[in-house]
């Protein structure tokens, strides 16, 4: 038996380009060109699926194009994203989103990190309670939307009835204004709470040991500790989860069609949500496809100024 | 150097890579054209006049509805007759959420491959249907093959003409594209053991009524009717209040909705909806739709209800009332009747009409046109009353099968005669967002009435007038 041709060279991250193919396989199939082939199939599938869209959609946000009408998409230009720019009704729901990304995303925060904060204290059961914590991220959003919107009704729900055992009056959670985005912030701080609480969980256990021992022996103050040495290392990695979420939270759509259908009115409408009601309630392709594509400029403007952030942090 | 040698690089030569790059593009991008017309307008097909050689394999016709009793029952009641007829047959009623029902039919059908039959459409959703060719014009089928003159014209047009007819007639020389499958309207539900048996006559009485049993039942609402923002839930409402009050919701022959739906009558309208009936609701109704309110029903926690007849049959079983342990106990306490009239004594057109899929193959077409002529004979017609159904037939309506099968029977073919539409446009579904978000908005105190009125009529108008806009199309 002949050994096996080299995978790797001595260089760290240099895979092997000149090996000879190894006996049996066909002179024309250079390693490069098997590379290729296995890696192919994944190619296309991301043309197909990703690029391809992406493309075909920006084609359409310069066009007056309608899935349902058909006929030719005639050339609007920048008609499209001019008007999305200038309607009132966008900002609306651009604000909307603000309040809903700002609420969320701060109040998964400081709960998730508490929580993983107190769980690293603990040196039993640990593996169990973040086990337990993390069950509300594994449920579909859409079955976290149609449990919370029976447990919140303002006649039936059980949120009701215990503020009703408790003397307190009935809350229209979901048909007021004032409550109803509050109430979308927090299912949705109920659901996502777990994420933000595993990964501060795991910068919390890689921050070394000896440094609190050495801040003991200087005996440093559990808040002192907490502020020079907890929260410095863990911040970049909270950081990181805090614009995973940002990027989820921003477009929120399942929750708002479940829990409120965008209203009382269509003050709980979030963009996400406005772009599917013109997308597919007049089929009006074209703006839908430039609705979509600010929307993913949006994420990816401020999602490069935050990396730049936290390069900086990192530098520091 | 800390990277790799460019020669080490796993790649092809960069041209190879381009060049299969682009070639995989251009490809998808004709796949993805390859369904597109090629700019004709479109327009719907037409069906034959005489219906063409029926298949002898297995086959199953496909209907898409969404999911509520009348679907059941449908299925039900068409696997049992009409395979007496075609035993080949299997007939399927896919159902959808009511919220996804317009979505799941013209997602599919700007696809341009359906994976149903017959869809069920809203009598609104026609305009939208036929302009984009989706289903077959059925004029010279219905010629050759139906009774029309078996029809009150009106539930004929409603369910099967565009360009839509006028309130209460029909136009003989406008096309038809499909044929009454169920019909319906609101009743006015009232507790007999709280407000007598004599059901209110005018709208204002009806409010009066409700306002003494909520103050003399405590824990019972006064009223519970359709609020949510989602399907027509509250702007069936509103229109069904403006129209009682002598409003209209536009004109039709000037397509102008500003000043015509926001005129006096109209904001008299929605100040008796939100001013006088809302607070008779109980608290957080602001959501409700069909199921809600015939829970409030069920459960003894409402006064006076609205809903539609054909989702009022489960308000007679006992396995989901508190009112009684048999149908009859429930019966005497529930009463059904036509809704109190007021300036008119206009009601809202409910119920659906079936139409053929402009993209179902030719076999099922065929015998999508032959279970329709099928379905609209007399004695099925009767039949279909007798298994739950609502038939649009006037021997049907009038037939004992109808009357005796629901005490809510009587107060559909009393309400016929009454009943007004919505607008049956293209540009439908956008009309009807606009009315419901706003009127939802105005009950839930998230605007005011007069605001919201004013609002629907600016932005309805400007649905309509935008047929010329470059860009921004649908904002």
């Amino acid at each position: 038996m002949s050994d096996p041709a080299p995978l790797t060279t001595d260089r760290p991250g240099q895979v092997a380009s000149a090996t000879p193919p190894a006996p049996g396989r066909s002179r024309h199939l250079s390693d490069r060109w098997l590379a290729v082939v296995f890696i192919s199939p994944a190619l296309l599938l991301l043309l197909a699926m990703s690029v391809f869209p992406l493309l075909w959609a920006l084609y359409l946000s310069f066009t007056d194009y309608s899935a349902t009408r058909g006929g030719p998409a005639n050339f609007v230009w920048f008609g499209n994203y001019t008007a999305i720019l200038a309607s009132a009704q966008v900002h609306l729901r651009a604000l909307t989103t603000l309040i809903y990304v700002v609420g969320a995303v701060a109040l998964q925060t400081v709960l998730g990190f508490s929580i993983a904060y107190l769980i690293s204290r603990r040196t039993h059961g640990r593996g169990l309670l973040t086990t337990l914590f993390l069950v509300p991220m594994m449920l579909s959003p859409v079955v976290v939307g149609l449990f919370w919107r029976f447990m919140l009704d303002a006649q039936f729900g059980v949120i009701n009835s215990m503020l009703g055992s408790l003397g307190l009056g009935q809350v229209e959670w979901l048909t007021r204004q004032q409550t109803a985005l509050f109430s979308l912030i927090v299912v949705d701080t109920w659901q996502w709470t777990p994420f933000i609480m595993l990964i501060a969980l795991a910068g919390l256990t890689a921050v070394p040991k000896y440094l609190y021992e050495a801040a003991s022996i200087d005996r440093a103050s559990e808040w002192f500790r907490f502020r020079t040495i907890t929260l410095p290392l863990v911040w970049p990695l909270l950081l990181i989860a805090v614009l995973f979420r940002a990027i989820e939270a921003f477009r929120l759509f399942d929750l708002v069609y479940i829990l409120t259908s965008g209203g009382p009115g269509v003050s709980t409408e979030t963009l996400s949500f406005h772009v599917y009601k013109v997308a597919f309630l007049g089929f009006n392709t074209g703006t839908a496809s430039a609705y979509g594509i600010l929307m993913v400029l949006i994420v990816m403007v401020l999602t490069q100024l935050y990396l730049r952030y936290l390069n900086k942090l990192k530098e520091d | 150097m800390r990277y790799l040698r460019r020669s080490g690089r796993l790649s092809v030569p960069r041209r190879t890579a381009q060049l299969a790059t682009a070639a995989m593009l251009v490809a998808t991008t004709m796949a993805a054209c390859g369904g597109q017309d090629d700019g004709a307008s479109a327009s719907a097909p037409k069906a034959p006049a005489t219906i063409p050689e029926l298949t002898k394999d297995p086959l199953t016709l496909s209907f898409i509805w969404f999911d509520w009793p009348p679907a059941h029952a449908l299925e039900t009641f068409a696997n049992a007759e009409y395979t007496k007829e075609r035993p080949n047959v299997t007939i399927k009623v896919n159902t959808v959420p009511n919220a996804n029902w317009h979505d799941a039919m013209f997602t599919q059908f700007a696809a341009h491959k359906t994976d149903f039959d017959i869809p069920v459409l809203d009598s609104q959703h026609i305009g939208e249907a036929v302009t984009n060719g989706n289903i077959l014009d059925i004029t010279d089928f219905v010629k050759k093959n139906i009774d029309v003159n078996a029809y009150n014209p009106y539930l004929l047009a409603a369910y099967g003409q565009f360009p839509q007819a006028e309130t209460g007639k029909r136009d003989e020389n406008a096309s038809l594209y499909g044929l009454p499958l169920l019909g319906d309207t609101w009743t006015m539900i009232y507790r007999k053991d709280l407000i007598g048996d004599k059901a209110p006559q005018t709208w204002d009485e009806m409010i009066s009524a409700a306002e003494k049993c909520q103050a003399d039942n405590p824990g019972i609402s006064g009223l519970a009717f359709h609020q949510a923002n989602g399907s027509d839930a509250a702007a069936v409402t509103y229109n069904t209040v403006n129209g009682l009050y002598g409003g209209n919701l536009w004109d039709s022959k000037a397509r102008k909705i500003d000043g015509v739906i926001n005129d006096a009558a109209g904001q008299e309208a929605m100040d008796v909806l939100v001013n006088k009936m809302k607070p008779l609701t109980a608290k957080g109704s602001g959501n409700w739709f069909i199921d809600e309110v015939n829970a409030a029903v069920a459960q003894g926690k409402a006064c006076i209800a609205f809903n539609w007849i054909a989702a009022s049959g489960g308000l007679l079983d006992p396995k989901q009332s508190t009112l009684g342990s048999t149908r009859e106990e429930i019966l005497s306490k529930l009463g059904f009747a036509t809704l109190p009239s007021q300036k008119t004594n206009l009601v809202p057109l409910g119920g659906m009409g079936m139409h053929v899929s402009a993209y179902s193959s030719k076999e099922k077409q065929a015998e999508a046109l032959n279970f329709m002529k099928w379905f609209e004979q007399a004695d099925i017609q009767k039949k279909w009353a007798a298994a739950g159904g609502v038939p649009a037939r006037t021997d049907a309506l009038e037939s004992p099968e109808f009357l005796n099968a629901g005490p809510f029977n009587k107060v559909y073919a009393d309400s016929v005669p009454r009943m007004r539409d919505m607008w049956n446009v293209p540009e439908y579904a956008r009309l009807i967002d606009i009315e419901n978000t706003n009127v939802n908005a105005a009950l839930n105190g998230a605007k005011q009435p007069k605001d919201a009125l004013d609002d629907i009529a600016k932005e309805q108008q400007s649905v309509l007038d935008s047929s010329g806009r470059k860009g921004g199309g649908g904002l």
